[in-house]
């Protein structure tokens, strides 16, 4: 009879730790601020985040990284966040039309932009040298579904005003979900070409060429932050916004190959000048995709620019 | 004499036959075993033995791998703690509307994830489940509970099916003697049905936690991936391949290899089956 009562207890007491196992483990560490961001700005944001915490003792970011196209409906449900960096404008505009967003300036609210650029396989076997050479029959073209990603609508946008949709369209061999899919593709020379924000090319120097495009085909994007309408604790909010908008900030971005100085755009989002502005972006990643791939270079700031980071990063791994 | 030739070449005709069909199935066994091996001996030849030790020397990577084992640990004691009852019941007991309910039971395992992880993010802004959080003083959504949540969302239902079978595959005659020989029901259930049924609760464990442990899509959309915080290996996995980093996704992919290895063997140390089936 003992031993059955003690049995019971001891049921009793592994009870009781699970559930203390499981009060411990919901346990909240300090209050954070809770970032929605695009998956592609991690590495930004991270170091930003960094600076900020250093800046703000007790404090702490928590992002929420996600493709882009799922935070409509998390944000939707939930209801929950305090900051907001979609991979492009359109996302945050769907949101503020929603009334999620607390406050949004298109003018000075952006935080850096992406620039579109070609990318191949390592070599560039196909000899691709500008965005018409996609057309060429038999070529293996990447393209990204405009539905799911923001590239896609950008590709779509690119073709169109060079002319040659419909044959670039007969050439693709994917329609890609997500960004890094068709890096990805291109690493492993499953493609022969395809276009993509820089900010993608530079993830993977070492496997890939990148070829900037003609200014008047050149891609401007925005890439937006805003405070939401949830905002917790929006005094914390703001100068965490205020840190990603400021020179500090910015030059974490540009150091990821994001375009902070890119000169005007026309009304479709496209380069409106000779190129001048982002001629120098251009440079360093072509520059940062033959230093990566030759040991023999010194990686200095007279040889990759702005682009040193990324470039020791990749040279330490074979992938 | 040509009779017997015949009957001879008959015998040896369907004794080819029978190697021949021995053959093909167990050619086809040995292809799926080394497509097996060589999937892990492949990718790590590809990923080589310095990019390994690299991504193997960072932080993130073992706080990933220790979120991992202790999330899908605490979200497998809680499937076992509501699908052995649940189990048990389903197994003895006469279900009113017994198809609805196995149904309604087994909805999670038919839906995608994906969904789970939106019904979930409804479920928490809701009644009871808003101000339960809210008295707890515990934030789910976008947080660490949300993984353990999200976890035993989706592996609950198969839970409570693979420990109904452990549990039909006791005789319930065994608990009639135990009742018979004066042995109150939780006495039975301690003592006879939970001891019989030990190697297939056993090995559901380990399905339990190595599908908690591969769980992410409903985590993508219920918490989202928080650096040092919620991101499981599976998330890792995205977020690396995502960010480019393709060594960092196939160390953290060849880590969930030797964690699903190394859960079968501790069972089968246990004294489990050490097999899924």
């Amino acid at each position: 009879m003992g031993s059955r009562r003690e049995r019971g207890g001891r049921h009793l007491l592994r009870a009781s730790l699970c559930g203390l196992l499981v009060v411990a483990a919901c346990r909240q560490g300090p209050p954070a601020l809770l970032f929605h961001a695009g998956a592609g700005q991690r590495s930004s944001l991270d170091e930003i985040a960094a600076v900020f915490t250093a800046q703000h003792p007790g404090a702490r970011v928590d992002f929420s990284y996600k493709g882009s196209g799922y935070f409509i409906a998390d944000i939707a449900a939930s209801r929950m966040g305090d900051l907001y960096m979609p991979g492009e404008e359109y996302y945050l505009l769907q949101a503020a039309s929603k009334g999620f967003i607390a406050d949004y300036d298109p003018r000075t609210d952006i935080a850096a932009h992406f620039i579109t650029v070609i990318v191949t396989p390592r070599g560039n076997p196909k000899n691709i040298v500008r965005i018409e050479d996609f057309a060429r029959p038999g070529l293996r073209v990447g393209l990204a579904d405009p539905e799911a990603a923001a590239i896609g609508l950008w590709q779509e946008k690119t073709f169109i005003r060079a002319g040659i949709w419909d044959q670039v369209k007969k050439n693709a061999t994917m329609f890609a979900k997500c960004i890094p899919e068709l890096g990805n593709a291109v690493q492993l020379g499953a493609v022969d070409a395809t276009v993509v924000w820089a900010t993608t090319a530079v993830l993977y120097l070492k496997d890939i060429e990148i070829i900037p495009i003609e200014p008047r085909l050149r891609g401007l994007i925005r890439l937006p932050v805003a405070l939401l309408a949830f905002c917790k604790r929006p005094e914390l909010a703001r100068q965490l916004k205020a840190l990603i908008l400021s020179d500090q900030g910015r030059a974490i971005f540009h150091s990821h190959a994001y375009g902070i100085e890119v000169g005007p755009a026309d009304a479709d989002g496209f380069c409106a000048d000779d190129g001048s502005a982002t001629a120098l972006d251009m440079k360093w990643l072509v520059e940062a995709a033959r230093v990566a791939k030759d040991p023999t270079i010194p990686v200095t700031p007279e040889t990759v620019g702005h682009l040193v980071g990324e470039v020791n990063r990749q040279r330490l791994t074979r992938w | 004499m040509v009779g017997s030739t015949s009957v001879l070449s008959l015998s040896q005709k369907s004794q080819i036959k029978q190697i021949a069909w021995h053959g093909l199935f167990g050619g086809i066994g040995a292809l799926l075993l080394l497509a097996a091996v060589s999937l892990v001996v492949v990718n790590a030849l590809f990923l080589g033995w310095s990019d390994f030790w690299h991504y193997l020397g960072r932080p993130r990577t073992w706080s990933s791998l220790w979120i991992t084992i202790w999330t899908a640990a605490l979200a497998t004691a809680i499937s076992l703690a509501i699908g052995i009852p649940a189990g048990y019941a389903l197994s003895r007991r006469r279900v009113p509307l017994s198809g609805l309910a196995h149904t309604l039971i087994d909805l999670p395992v038919m839906v995608p994830p994906a969904a789970v992880g939106i019904f979930l993010l409804g479920v928490f802004k809701s009644f009871p489940a808003a101000e339960l959080s809210t008295w707890l003083g515990l934030q789910v959504h976008h947080a660490v509970p949300g993984v353990v949540v999200a976890q035993v969302a989706v592996t609950l239902a198969f839970g409570i099916r693979l420990i109904k079978a452990s549990f039909d595959a006791v005789s319930p005659r065994y608990e009639a003697v135990s009742r018979s020989l004066g042995a109150s029901l939780p006495r039975t259930f301690f003592s006879v049905s939970l001891p019989l049924a030990r190697n297939g609760i056993l090995a559901s464990v380990i399905v339990i936690w190595a599908r908690a442990a591969a769980e992410w899509e409903a985590l993508m959309l219920f918490v989202g991936g928080i650096q040092g915080r919620t991101d499981t290996l599976p998330f890792a996995v995205y977020l690396d391949w995502n960010g480019g980093i393709l060594g960092w996704s196939l160390t953290n992919s060849l880590f969930c290899v030797v964690i699903a290895l190394g859960s079968m063997y501790a069972v089968r140390r246990l004294g489990g089956r050490g097999h899924v089936y």
